[in-house]
């Protein structure tokens, strides 16, 4: 029962040993340690930009506890380009112009990457709604749903 | 000044002896999802944070001839990917597969849910609809509290400081009937409820065998429409029968003004989400 206690997790491949305060949310954990790609919003559930994903599930950092991320795997959007579904989606986001401001962006790709490789032939409504936790006030979400789209279409072929 | 602290326990009976130890100064956290928004809003005062999230003994569904079982930190993605929580349980997959959005699902959990207390958690209607009952522990006690006794007020309920939520039970008597849950909300993904009905009808030669119905976001806690249930029992359904039903419903329910919608508009659609449900499922028996 600590304020501050010891807490070890890998972080895109990396391992780190370190300590979390008690309330310490895993959005500002991760940010504590430079990991300032994942983006804090309304810190309260609402937005999504600060999706990671965690043991294969995406989450929203802001409300998860950084103790409850001890031991296990994190991905942020950094470490997406280290993995060829990652990449994919990176380029599929630029090809369909699907970034304006950015803001909703490192978040939205982290969604799409875990709903895809859970779900290999999705149409666009149930993009749109695996989407529904991230808020993009820019984009209109056309172009990302298509941007995700076209992976998954392009993944359906390569098989 | 007091500060947070942290702990998560591996096992059950170490959280029930910290909660009898610490008992209000301990604050359960299952998946956060409303807990950590406290934190930051300062709604929670500096306490011991007593992390359940890995306790892998809490999260189970289980079914044992009528009998199901609940594990309280089970969650709502895990009812969504349950095979039998979809084929034999649908109306509880209905609310869950429109609680929140997805990311959200992946750490809310059932007992949060409950325990949370709000009028609007969208697990309480189908579950008081199944006439659920919560299993309820503390150090070398159990109980049983109903699901229909356990909501005391907006975030006020039956639980004692030393007390924790460990599973949901309900039987499949009402399951082998149709059910379904709607749910109004501001837009269709990530709303709080405006407001929402579950409905379990069973019809007999036209009549009104059985009929279960519970409604969330119309008063200050999750409701169980007992006397609308009564009028119509045993009764031929037909438009002038559902109108009078209507205003039982406009008797029971008593919902506040928030910033979704006012206390006017939420009883006048608490009405009409009583009749879609009603004709939703009659004509599906028909
Ligand atoms: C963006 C967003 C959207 C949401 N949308 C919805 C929605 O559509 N429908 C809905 O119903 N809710 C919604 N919620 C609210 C919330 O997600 C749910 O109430 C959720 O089920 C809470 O579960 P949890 O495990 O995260 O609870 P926590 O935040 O961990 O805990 C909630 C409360 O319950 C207590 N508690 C938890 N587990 C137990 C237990 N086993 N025994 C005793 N006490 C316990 C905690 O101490 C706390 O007081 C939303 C929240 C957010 C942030
Ligand atoms: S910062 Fe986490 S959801 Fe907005
Ligand atoms: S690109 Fe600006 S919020 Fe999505």
């Amino acid at each position: 029962m600590m304020e501050e206690y010891p807490i070890e997790l890998t972080i895109n491949g990396e391992k780190i040993v370190s300590t979390a305060k008690a309330e310490e949310s895993l959005l500002r954990f991760l940010r504590r340690h430079g990991f300032y790609e994942v983006k804090g919003g309304c810190e309260k559930g609402d937005c999504g930009t600060c999706t990671v994903i965690m043991n294969g599930k995406a989450i929203k950092s802001c409300i998860t506890l950084a103790g409850q991320a001890n031991g296990k795997e994190i991905l942020t959007v950094r470490g997406l380009e280290k993995e060829e579904s990652g990449r994919k989606l990176q380029e599929s986001f630029v090809q369909h112009g699907a970034i304006q401001c950015g803001f909703c962006t490192a978040g939205m790709l982290m969604t799409a990457k875990a709903y895809l490789d859970e779900n290999h032939q999705p149409n666009k409504v149930e993009i749109r709604k695996a989407i529904s936790g991230n808020l993009c006030r820019c984009t209109g979400y056309k172009k990302i749903v298509e941007a995700i789209y076209a992976v998954a279409e392009e993944n359906q072929k390569s098989k | 000044m007091s500060q947070f602290r942290y702990i998560s326990p591996k096992t059950k009976e170490e959280v029930l002896k910290i909660l009898e130890e610490e008992k209000s100064e301990a604050c359960i956290v299952a998946g956060g999802s409303n807990v950590l928004p406290y934190i930051r809003d300062k709604i929670i005062p500096p306490k011991l944070l007593l992390d359940i999230s890995g306790i892998e003994e809490l999260n189970y569904i289980k079914k044992n001839g009528s009998n199901w079982r609940i594990g309280a930190t089970t969650t709502i993605s895990d009812l969504i990917s349950s095979k039998i929580i979809r084929e034999e349980c649908n109306i509880l997959c209905q609310a869950a597969e429109q609680f929140a959005d997805p990311l959200v699902r992946n750490k809310a959990t059932i007992g949060g849910n409950l325990a949370d207390a709000s009028p609007a958690a969208d697990t309480a209607p189908p579950l008081l609809a199944l006439d659920a009952g919560l299993e309820v522990e503390s150090k070398g006690k159990k109980r049983e509290i109903f699901l229909k006794d356990f909501f005391l007020g907006p975030r006020k309920t039956a639980l004692q400081d030393d007390e924790m939520i460990t599973g949901i039970n309900f039987k499949s008597d009402s399951l082998n009937k149709p059910g379904c849950f709607i749910k109004l909300g501001l837009r269709q993904a990530m709303a709080i409820s405006v407001v929402t009905v579950a409905m379990v009808l069973e019809i007999e030669e036209n009549r009104v065998k059985d009929i279960r119905v519970a409604m969330g976001s119309v008063a200050p806690i999750p409701l169980r429409l007992f006397n609308a249930e009564e009028f119509l029992k045993n009764k031929h359904l037909n438009d002038d029968l559902i109108e009078e039903a209507k205003n039982k419903v406009y008797e029971e329910v008593n919902p506040i003004s928030d910033i979704r919608a006012s206390a006017e508009y939420r009883c006048y659609i608490s009405g009409i989400l009583f009749k879609r449900a009603l004709e939703k499922l009659t004509n599906q028996t028909s």
